[in-house]
């Protein structure tokens, strides 16, 4: 009840009532001032409510302040010319209204509504319709609706909003619960991991950077965690995830574009992650970038690293590793791999493949 | 001369790994962990060069630039960060700072980085490079200023290698340039990133007011 909030000595006049109105809606006191003077030129109306609220922020007697009230609106309704009958059908509609909302209270959904404001109200409605005479009978329905709204209204309403707060209330739980589901999967296992390894740098590190990757990518990209076939880079990225936990080697992935994985592209990450492995196994470098580019008519892949790089005359050929599964499988997806490298010179392998116009 | 720099993390133990690992390259002469700090302490120490953070407790590390840039135009601001998400990295590129490195970076190359950002040209992480591309894609048509939202063929080529990891001097060689030429054209990539009114970039940055 903000209207407790008694104005200061210094701000009130009588009792401090049209300062603790002004406050509590923020409007100039001179202007609630006005229009108890008002009021009270209406039956005395004025001076009744200002009594009743009165007694309503003392807060003791709430039943007087609710007399009061009542008596208020009736010298009012007196005063604008209706009835007798009509006022005192007005009043029992009011009271049992505040009835119904006193008991029915503050507007929780399993609060019982009040059958005796109920059945008060209802007397005010027939009272006010066999009042006869225009007035009532274009205030009547109006009155009643009114009366209808203003008792089932708010529990409806409160219904309603605890429906929105249960569901919001969900929702948040299963976000909770399937964050700790992935954190539990990944984090949690990575770091138990990391404590078992301690011991092993190049192993906790590869551990913390397959971990970042897969964090990342569930948290700024759109990819589950774990579906490494959602997309090329997605696919890529977990292709260099394994290399580096393999081999401790640091993979910068780079892309422009991404696309869908279908079983060309597919090969074409199989390619590079054979091109990965052989830069991590003999390069001797810690860093290896690679950077895919999806245009409108293929798909490149680049390799790259600083290391010892080779002469391919000297590579015997029984080592299957490029011919096989890097240039041959290339080839048969349709595309081609192009290997740079030079003793000493690093080494960059481009795997190019030619994309259908869909 | 050593450049004087300013760090802007809200990350004690990374603010700590970051100090250690520029050692002597660099003279760190204050840090900050936040917006309201941050604006001050740059003001009045005037450095060459601010590493600053993109995400911080009270804002994004954009709203720093915006505050000091008018005031203390001489001072270079390089993004360091962990967020991959390109709507940060070209939110604070597009406020002004001169690139944009990783937190993975290692503390010779984060040195290398100060200095280069420190004599006005730009740097670009392959990553950034990769997502200007996809944002200057070829073949779009868009509006306004095509100077701007265009890349050269050379700036797109100078681009992809930078993506597949070469450096500068690396990229030189290859393209039969000057080291210089591959700045200035890095240079020009940096500015078109920053005026430009491309639709991606306006969606990004769109977006990263939204968030």
């Amino acid at each position: 009840m903000p209207l407790r909030t008694f104005a200061s000595s210094d701000e009130r006049v009588i009792a401090g009532v049209c300062a603790g109105i002004a406050r509590t809606l923020a409007v100039d006191v001179t202007l609630v001032r006005l229009v108890f003077a008002l009021l009270a030129l209406a039956g005395g109306a004025g001076i009744l409510l200002y009594l009743a609220l009165w007694a309503w922020a003392r807060g003791k007697r709430v039943w007087i302040a609710g007399l009061l009230a009542l008596v208020a609106g009736a010298a009012l309704l007196g005063a604008l010319g209706l009835s007798d009958q009509s006022v005192v059908g007005i009043a029992l509609i009011a009271g049992g209204l505040a009835l119904a909302w006193r008991q029915g209270g503050s507007f929780r959904a399993d609060a019982p509504l009040s059958y005796w404001g109920l059945a008060l109200a209802a007397l005010g409605a027939v009272t006010l319709l066999s009042g006869g005479g225009t007035s009532s009978t274009l205030l009547a329905p109006g009155a009643v609706v009114g009366a209808l709204l203003l008792i089932g209204g708010p529990w409806v309403w409160r219904l309603a909003i605890d429906r929105d707060v249960e569901r919001t209330a969900r929702i948040r739980s299963e976000e909770r619960s399937d964050m700790a589901a992935r954190v539990h999967d990944s984090v949690l296992q990575t770091l138990a991991l990391i404590q078992r390894h301690a011991e092993e740098p190049r192993r906790v590190a590869s551990l913390a950077r397959r971990q970042e990757r897969e964090l990342r990518g569930w948290l700024y990209g759109d990819q589950p965690l774990g579906d490494v076939n959602a997309s090329l880079n997605a696919a890529l990225s977990a292709a260099a995830g394994d290399v580096e936990e393999l081999h401790g080697v640091r993979v910068e992935l780079a892309s422009a574009g991404d696309c869908p994985v279908d079983t060309s592209v597919g090969a074409l990450v199989l390619a590079a992650r054979e091109a990965m492995t052989n830069a991590a196994k003999f390069a001797g470098v810690e860093e290896i970038n690679v950077y895919a580019e999806v245009a409108d008519d293929a798909v490149s892949v680049f390799v790259r690293d600083r290391g010892a790089g080779f002469d391919r005359a000297a590579v015997p050929a029984d080592r299957r590793g490029i011919v096989e599964s890097i240039e041959g499988r290339m080839e048969r997806a349709g595309g081609r791999a192009t290997i740079e490298t030079s003793p000493g010179g690093g080494t960059e392998v481009e795997l190019h493949l030619p994309r259908r116009p869909s | 001369m050593k450049r004087r720099v300013v760090l802007v993390d809200d990350h004690d133990l990374f603010l700590a790994g970051v100090r250690a690992e520029l050692g002597d390259a660099v003279e760190v002469v204050g840090h900050a962990g936040t917006i309201a700090d941050a604006v001050p302490l740059i003001t009045e120490l005037d450095p060459d060069v601010v590493l600053l953070d993109v995400h911080l407790p009270d804002g994004s590390g954009d709203a720093i630039i915006n505050a000091v840039a008018a005031d203390r135009p001489g001072v270079r601001f390089l993004a360091l960060s962990v967020s991959d998400a390109a709507e940060d990295v070209i939110a604070v590129i597009r406020a002004g700072a001169r690139g944009y490195v990783t937190k993975t970076i290692s503390g010779p190359e984060l040195a290398a980085a100060i200095e280069c950002v420190a004599t006005g040209d730009a740097v670009f992480s392959p990553r950034l490079a990769g997502f200007v591309l996809d944002a200057f894609r070829a073949g779009e048509q868009v509006g306004g200023d095509t100077e701007l939202d265009e890349l050269t063929p050379r700036e797109r080529e100078v681009l992809q290698l930078i993506a597949r990891g070469y450096m500068y001097k690396e990229i030189a060689a290859r393209l039969h340039l000057s080291v210089k030429t591959v700045e200035s054209h890095v240079s020009s990539v940096l500015r078109k990133l920053q005026l430009s009114t491309r639709h991606e970039l306006a969606r990004w940055a769109t977006q990263h007011r939204l968030v």
